[in-house]
């Protein structure tokens, strides 16, 4: 949509005013000014956005905080989130043990980075969501199949070079709401866990560091990419390697 | 300072933000979810979260913007965790039909309907722009999509508000 040249033409006009009926854009006054049936229009929108607002003012109940627990000297400026680090095992054993990755040990992770609030809001959804699937990490020489990958990088996501490393695990995951690809890759000293997030913004790379674990958030195009491993891992090794092997669709 | 003295701080910065800010929050959870009782609960679950990380806070000014990308996040991990179906306008539970039912207005009920029904993709945008002023660039901050994607959304959201109100004018 452009709204930004300086003459518009009713048809540009009025997708502008219906995307913003303050008519904040470049070249609106001037428009109307000359039009007036564009001005009717944009008396009409401004009616709608009226009648929306009142709509959407539903009736707010009263405010109860919940029980806040108190924060440690050591907690503030971190935060704290439940990660489970796998035991190193090697297939076909991991199949029948699979349930104990349950009781593998909880470790803190913590951001290292001083990047703005949305990039840590971002790395705690990352870390919560990689202790909803412990199960996949798993050390293994199974690749996933061409077809599951397919499904899971399909042409809405982009496309990614499967020379990157032996893909073990691919699913579809949701992360703040968006259906993304989570892929898991061996790495030299375990599994290494993929997140590609084509709709993520971070302002820069966001380190995460953990006990036993360690890992960053790429930015990538518009959107960006999670890399986490096992500590010993040298995930600086992989970053460009993934990152290369990753092109968003348009 | 004692720590008993940053606590004391701590609490009175979050009291002062979260007073200013409850009613922009409740009202922003409950039209993504459209469910005043799962809003109460997200809310609940963001103000929590935001209290344990409230030192990322750096400017009280940038609290609502901040606040509210928690509330979508919470609303997210909330229906990942339950699974939901999305919402059926002819069968909603209690609270769902008291959000509707609440104003007496038919002008504004019908306009509320709609919106109701309206696309997740297309009423998200609306709800921040009408309602928490926020600007394109804001929009798309928070939303993680281009400012371009923002105006087509609030565009054909309105035009679909526009031609839904019509129909129901000439029913």
């Amino acid at each position: 949509m452009n709204v930004s040249k300086q003459i518009m033409n009713c048809e540009d006009y009025r997708e502008a005013i219906a995307a913003d009926p303050s008519e904040s854009f470049e070249g609106g006054a001037a428009h109307v000014a000359a039009c007036e049936s564009c001005s009717a229009y944009r008396a009409e929108m401004r009616a709608l956005d009226d009648k929306i607002s009142r709509a959407l003012a539903i009736d707010v109940p009263a405010l109860q905080i919940p029980d806040l627990p108190p924060i440690g000297e050591d907690e503030e400026n971190v935060v704290n989130l439940p990660f489970r680090r796998a035991s190193k095992i090697s297939t076909p054993a991991w199949i029948g043990i699979a349930a104990s990755f349950a009781l593998a040990a909880v470790v803190g992770v913590q951001f290292v980075g001083n990047g703005p609030a949305n990039d840590q809001l971002l790395a705690a959804e990352v870390l919560a969501h990689l202790d909803h699937e412990p199960g996949a990490l798993v050390v293994t020489d199974v690749s996933v199949s061409d077809e599951q990958f397919a499904r899971v990088i399909n042409s809405a996501v982009g496309t990614m070079d499967r020379g990157v490393g032996l893909v073990s695990y691919a699913q579809t995951c949701i992360i703040n709401g968006m259906s993304i690809p989570h892929l898991v890759i061996q790495g030299e000293h375990g599994p290494v866990t993929l997140l590609l997030m084509p709709d993520e913004m971070v302002s820069s790379a966001v380190p995460l560091t953990g006990e036993g674990v360690t890992g960053i958030i790429l930015p990538h195009g518009d959107g960006s990419i999670a890399i986490i491993g096992e500590r010993e891992e040298r995930i600086q090794d992989l970053e460009q390697r993934v990152v290369d092997s990753v092109e968003w669709s348009i | 300072m004692s720590s008993n003295s940053v606590d004391l701080k701590r609490r009175q910065r979050f009291d002062r933000v979260v007073s200013v800010l409850h009613r922009d929050l409740y009202r922003y959870a409950a039209w993504l979810c459209r469910d005043p009782g799962i809003a109460e609960e997200v809310v609940q679950e963001a103000l929590l979260r935001a209290w344990k990380s409230l030192d990322a806070l750096r400017e009280d000014s940038a609290a609502k913007s901040w606040l509210l990308t928690i509330v979508r996040r919470e609303n997210a991990r909330y229906f990942e965790r339950k699974r939901l179906e999305t919402v059926d306008i002819d069968s909603l539970t209690p609270s769902q039909s008291a959000m509707l039912a609440e104003t007496e207005d038919p002008n504004i009920a019908e306009m509320r309907e709609a919106l109701y029904r309206l696309e997740d993709d297309y009423r998200e945008p609306l709800v921040l722009q009408v309602l928490m002023g926020h600007s394109t660039k804001e929009i798309a901050e928070l939303m993680g999509i281009k400012p371009g994607a923002v105006l087509t959304r609030l565009h054909r959201g309105r035009i679909k508000l526009k031609e839904e109100v019509e129909k129901e004018a000439a029913a």
